[in-house]
This record gives C-alpha cells, structure tokens and sequence, in this order.
C-alpha cells in the first residue's frame, strides 16, 4: 500500500516537473523581466489598465507629454511585409533618437503574416504589400490600410555582348514571361535598342520563387501592360508563371537568389527591388513607359508615378500605380502600407506613439532621404496629405489620439 | 544489485524514527527506479503526443483545401496547375520532386556512404582513421545554407552543368531513361539533378557515420572465423560483415532518406523552383518543403495557406510511411539474420 502511494506521488512530482520545464519559457519570461527593470517600467509595457492607475501615468484618454516617460517604456511591436524592410529598420534606429520613450520592433514576416498578426491582434501594426480583402477588413473589424512608401521593381538581364544599358517595354516584358517572346534577337527587343548586337539565344526568364510583395507589383504591370497576362495569369504575390510551363523558368528565393540566377545564366532576365539593385550594383534596365519615353528608375521616377494617380485614392486609401500615364513615370511600381487598428487599440498611450511615429515618417526630411537612399521613396504631398488626415481620424475609447 | 543490498542494509542498520512523508520521499527516490521508469515514459509519451499534435493540426488546417480539391490534388498529371490567382491546386509536382530527388541522392551517396564506412571500419591505416572520420563528420555539421550558396555559385556552374550536359547526350537517347534524362539542363545548373547531388552530399556523412560504427561493432570472432576459413579480405567484408550489419546499415539509409526528404534551404536554393511539368531530372522543378517555405509566408488568400498545409500533410504521411515500410524491412533483415545465425 505504502509503496502504491509513493509511487503515485513520485509519478505527480515528475508530471509536474515536465509541465513546469515545458512552460518555463512562456510564463517565466515577464516574472524575469520583472526583476531587471523598475517596477513602472514593466507596469507600462504590459499595458493593463489597473497597473497605469499604479503609475503615475495619466488616465488613457490623456495622452502624457512624451519627456514624462522613461526611455523604452512603450513597447510597440509591429510585423508584415519585407519589402520595406530596410527602410522600416532605419526609421526605427533613427527614431530612438527622437522619442527614447518608445521602443518600435518591426519583423519582416511576410505581408501574410503581418495581416494575420493584425486581424487577431497579435501585434500592433502591420506592414503589408498586398490589400486587405473586403472579408479581412470585416473579420479585422476597424482595419484601415496607410501607404507608407512606394518601391520600383527593375528587370536585371545577363546577356552576352551586350554592354550598354537595354530599354524594354511593357509589351516585350510581358511577352518574354508569358513566353511569347523567346529568343533575344527577337524583332521586338532588337527594334527597341538600335546598336545593340543581340545573340540568337533563347531568353531565359528568371522570377521570385518565394511569394512576395516584389512579384506583386511586377505581375501587376504586367497584368496593366498586357490584356492577355490580365485574362491568362492574373496578379498576385506569387502566380503560375507561363514560362514555367514553356520549360524557360527559373524561380530564385529571394532578391538574391534571383540575382544569383540572373548572373550565374548566360542570357536571362530578372526582377529585383530598385534598392537590391543600387545596393548590390546590378544592371538593370530602363523601359519605355506608357507615354512613350525612355525613364530609369529612381526616386524621381517614383514620385512621377504616385503622381500620377494621386486623386484616384479610394476611402481605404489603397492604390495600384503601375504603368502611370506621366511622361516622366516608371512603369513598375507600387506602394508598401501600414495597417491599423483605427478605433480599438487597447491601450491609449501605445496607439499614440504609432501614430506619432507614423507621423514623423511620413513628413520628416531625414526619414525621406533615408527611403531615397535605399532606392525607395517616401509619398508626394498629393498623397501624403490624404494619408495624414486618415492617421488624424485614429481614435482610442472614442477620443483623437493625436490632435490635428 | 550488491550495491543495492548494501545500501538497504546501511538503512536498516542507521534507521532513525523519521516523520512518515520524509520515509515514503526517501524510499521512493532512494531506488531510483521507479522515478526513472516514470520520467522515461513521460518522455516517450510526450513525443507521440507531439506527433500525433502535428498531424492532428496539419489535418485539420487543411480541411478547406481537402474539400475544394480531394484526391484531384494529389492527381499525378504533368499539367498540374498550382495557380493562387485563380486558386487552383495541384501537388504532383512536388511529390515527384520531393520523391526524385530524395531517392537519386540515395542511389548516390549509399554506395559511396558504403566504401568510406568500409575503409574507415576495416581498411584504412590506424593513424588516419581518426582524421579522416572526423572530417567526414564534419560534412554534416555545415549548415544547409551553405550548401545552397556553394552550389548556387561552384558547384552548379562547375559540376552539375557539365553532368547535366554528358548525361543528357549518352543517356538522353536511351528510350526509357530518356524519360529522366532528357535536357537541356539550363545553364545555371538549378535542375532536379542539381538537388539531388546536394543531398547526397548532405546525407553522405549521417549514413557513413552510422554504418562505420555498425561494423566496429562487429565482434572481430566474425572477420577471424571468416579469415580462417581461407576467405580473402574482399570476401569477409561483402560476405560476412555486410550481411551481419545489414539492419544497422539500412536504418542508417532511412535516416539519410528522412533528411533528404524534409531538407528545404539547400534544395531550394538550386532546384530551380519551376512546376514545368516535365519528368526529367535535368530540367528545373520543385520539392514540397521548398513550395511550402517559399510560399507560406506571403499566402494571402486562406485557400492557397490551405493548400500548403495540405502539402506539409502529404510530407508528413510520405515520411511517416517510408519510416515505418523501412523499420518493417529492418525487422525482416534483423530475424533473418538471427534465423540464418542459427542454422
């Protein structure tokens, strides 16, 4: 009998051992933090109503002056797409110096993952590429989408004997990744380049394996450029490539392993981000846009293209600007967003920073010199201004956060 | 055991009156049986119950796309459509990749697993054993995407492109291999081919580890009886030792085929990433841990995360199966060869 309950109890000590080694890393973590900083410190980052009453922090609905908090006391968490992430992780690094109280964290998981992480409220912002579906606006309750920055996409190429820089169009671009256009002496690639010597070689066309806000945008130009990739492949961050099919497709993971592709084939062509391309000094193309110019791709080029499509903003401020009508536009583009919480962030002082944050992204000169640099850039007062007066509308327990 | 009887005999000579929880806690943890029987037990359990957690969920979170798509999904076709535009699911092409390559590679690197594991084990010099095992050893403990970035920049351009190319004009031509090996391979080497060679390299160290250590542990009574018969040293190794360590030797090839089918990183970083359609090895195609690594993160739409899922279920029920038809093959292989002892 006695044996019986001891080992019964020997059988629940060690139970309870492996549950508590399960969930050491779970539920031990905050009671670690506790220890290392002040009390208040940790009180205002879990953010709980009773322990704000704690503090000496105001009430939610008065937002505090930001030199009354100390350095890293809101902890913001955000999370989405990759394609902005270079710039995000400036602006972050620039921003400790301008408001210390706030420690920004943005993690390049994906534009999937960025709404999924925002629709059951598992971070604090997300970063997406993509829109948000009518039923992910419904399901995410008061979701509202901010465009934040717009990249280009530029086609990369490798071709023997070709030197000098080659000029594509619309048409010929799609042509060649539909697989209509195979050899790159073909009349349509030769017309447009006169003086340059093309090999009779069969194009091969390279694309992101790996679903991303880059293919997007690319597919999306294509879609506008061509009617038949409209009808036949559609847009989206990863599509079922037609040149794939014909047997002349690679898919490379990442910017980088496009670019590696790219490189490593005689006679292919790629897409890469504008920035990957100036940061890794990559050739890429100039492409005749829908005004029939000859444009590169740069900052300028950019803000032509958001530009162009400046009044055509919806109520959820989400746009295309591929193949812009300007005469100075770059045909491949598209904005990168922010999604929000509008009306029910839990917690007053935490939406306030965001929004500061965003605030100061959105107009500061530094943050867009520091976008411009990365080959990326930062919205037209056309635009900015439409997205200034939707961050103006965030409220929290029904009150501004920021007033105007 | 005389060590136990010691003790207790130390008990019952220093037995003290001690309350009656302090005697049970020490008795059941003084013979540390029982609590190591229950610890050990918790552990398995605890790792079928993970299992069986990952296999309930993928089943689970692939119920949309099961319904949308049923067996259409796994239907082999070289037209298969995987289309998240239109939301349009097929895995055929990864299967096969997945399959192709995993098995090409053991069809390489078995046989040279087989003569390093035979020369470190019986051939190879004392002062040279020591070196050349570990470096071998080594192989295994480079990350995969280093693997990846050798091949996409030496070991593609270098090696597999020329293969490619001898392969497919000898074996191109032959009508049924044709089949498999019909080119061109593209010219950056990122091909079917291309995986496969990687992963033998990769899994080469895992099954030379454990087949040099099953024939160490042959008894040398074994090599001595055999050399003693007059057999010639060829003989002992493909005749003796080889059957004596057979079931050892297999489980050392499920665990190369175990990595070789979950491997992602390396794989897609040369397989080319293309559903062509096509069956040749020399052409680009797609595994299923690549699609799912490549297009996970960014699938939007709730069919095509469905869809994943249900690929990572194929992979899960495809490496589930391999593991326990290989485990039956060892089992056979281990009571023949008790049978064939006795006799």
């Amino acid at each position: 009998m006695q044996r019986k309950i001891s080992l019964l109890f020997v059988l629940v000590m060690v139970m309870s051992l492996v549950l508590s080694a399960c969930s050491t890393p779970t539920t031990q973590a905050p009671a670690v933090a506790t220890v290392v900083t002040t009390v208040e410190v940790t009180r205002v980052v879990a953010g709980t109503p009773e322990t704000i009453v704690i503090t000496a922090t105001p009430a939610p609905t008065e937002p505090p002056t930001p030199t009354s908090m100390p350095a890293g006391s809101v902890q913001v968490n955000g999370a989405g797409a990759t394609f902005p992430l270079p710039v995000y992780t400036e602006w972050i690094y620039a921003y400790q110096y301008i408001d210390p109280s706030v420690t920004l964290n943005y993690q390049g998981i994906g534009s999937g993952g960025g709404k999924k992480g925002i629709i059951d409220n598992t971070i604090d912002f997300a970063g997406s590429d993509s829109v948000l579906k009518d039923e992910e606006y419904t399901s995410g309750g008061d979701l509202q989408m901010y465009p934040m920055l717009a990249g280009a996409v530029v086609p990369i190429y490798n071709v023997d004997g070709i030197t000098k820089t080659v000029t594509l169009d619309g048409a010929t671009l799609a042509g060649i990744y539909d697989a209509t256009i195979t050899k790159w002496n073909d009349p349509a690639i030769v017309a447009l380049n006169p003086g340059l010597n093309f090999p009779d070689a069969s194009i091969t066309a390279v694309h992101r394996s790996d679903g991303s806000g880059t293919t997007e945008i690319f597919t999306n130009a294509l879609a506008s450029f061509s009617q038949q990739w409209k009808d036949s492949v559609g847009a989206g961050s990863s599509v079922e490539w037609p040149v794939d099919k014909a047997g002349n497709g690679i898919g490379g993971k990442g910017n980088q392993g496009v670019a590696a592709a790219v490189q490593n084939t005689p006679n292919s062509i790629g897409y890469v981000e504008l920035s990957y391309a100036i940061a890794n000094k990559i050739a890429y193309t100039d492409m005749i846009n829908k005004s029939g110019n000859k444009v590169t791709a740069n900052a300028d080029s950019l803000a032509s293209a958001m530009n162009d499509f400046a009044t055509t903003f919806t109520d959820k401020l989400t746009n295309k600007i591929v193949d812009g009508p300007g005469a100075a536009s770059w045909p491949i583009a598209g904005y990168t967003y922010i999604i929000l919480r509008t009306t029910s962030m839990p917690d007053c002082v935490k939406a306030q920073k965001i929004v500061e944050y965003l605030k100061w992204a959105l107009t500061d000169a530094g943050a867009a010199k520091r976008a411009a640099d990365l080959g990326y850039s930062v919205l037209p007062d056309a635009v900015r201004t439409q997205v200034l007066a939707k961050l103006g509308e965030v409220t929290c327990n029904g009150a501004p956060v920021v007033t105007p | 055991m005389i060590d136990n009887m010691a003790k207790q005999n130390h008990i019952i000579a220093n037995r003290r009156p001690p309350s009656r929880w302090a005697t049970r806690l020490r008795l059941a943890f003084h013979y540390g049986d029982r609590p190591w029987n229950a610890l050990t037990i918790s552990m398995a359990v605890l790792t079928i119950l993970v299992m069986l957690a990952i296999g309930v969920l993928l089943w689970r979170e692939s119920a949309g796309s099961r319904s949308a798509f049923g067996l259409n999904f796994l239907k082999p076709t070289t037209d298969a459509s995987w289309n998240p535009v239109s939301g349009e699911f097929q895995a055929w092409p990864f299967i096969y990749g997945t399959l192709v390559t995993s098995l090409f590679s053991l069809v390489l690197a078995v046989p040279l697993s087989l003569g390093v594991a035979i020369f470190l084990a019986e051939l190879c010099p004392e002062w040279l054993r020591l070196p050349l095992g570990g470096m071998f050893e080594l192989l295994a403990a480079i990350p995969s995407v280093i693997y990846g970035l050798w091949g996409i920049f030496v070991f593609l351009p270098k090696v597999v492109d020329p293969v490619g190319r001898f392969l497919d004009t000898t074996l191109g031509n032959v009508p049924v291999l044709s089949l498999f090996f019909h080119g061109p391979i593209p010219a950056s080497g990122a091909s079917l081919l291309a995986a496969a060679f990687i992963l033998s390299i990769m899994i080469t160290p895992t099954i030379t580890a454990i087949t040099r250590d099953v024939f160490l542990a042959i008894p040398v009574s074994q090599r001595e009886a055999s050399l003693a018969l007059g057999s010639t040293r060829w003989e002992t190794i493909w005749k003796v030792l080889i059957p004596y360590g057979l079931s050892g030797i297999l489980g050392a090839v499920i665990l190369g085929l175990g990595r070789a089918l979950g491997e992602t990183m390396a794989v897609t970083m040369v397989v080319g990433n293309s559903i062509g359609g096509s069956l040749s090895l020399l052409r680009p195609g797609y595994t299923m841990s690549s699609i799912i690594a490549n297009e996970f993160a960014e699938a939007v739409s709730p069919l095509h995360t469905q869809a994943l899922i249900e690929v990572g279920l194929i992979l899960f029920i495809i490496t589930l199966l391999l593991n326990i038809l290989a485990r039956l093959l060892v089992w056979r292989v281990g009571r023949g060869n008790v049978q064939g002892a006795r006799a």
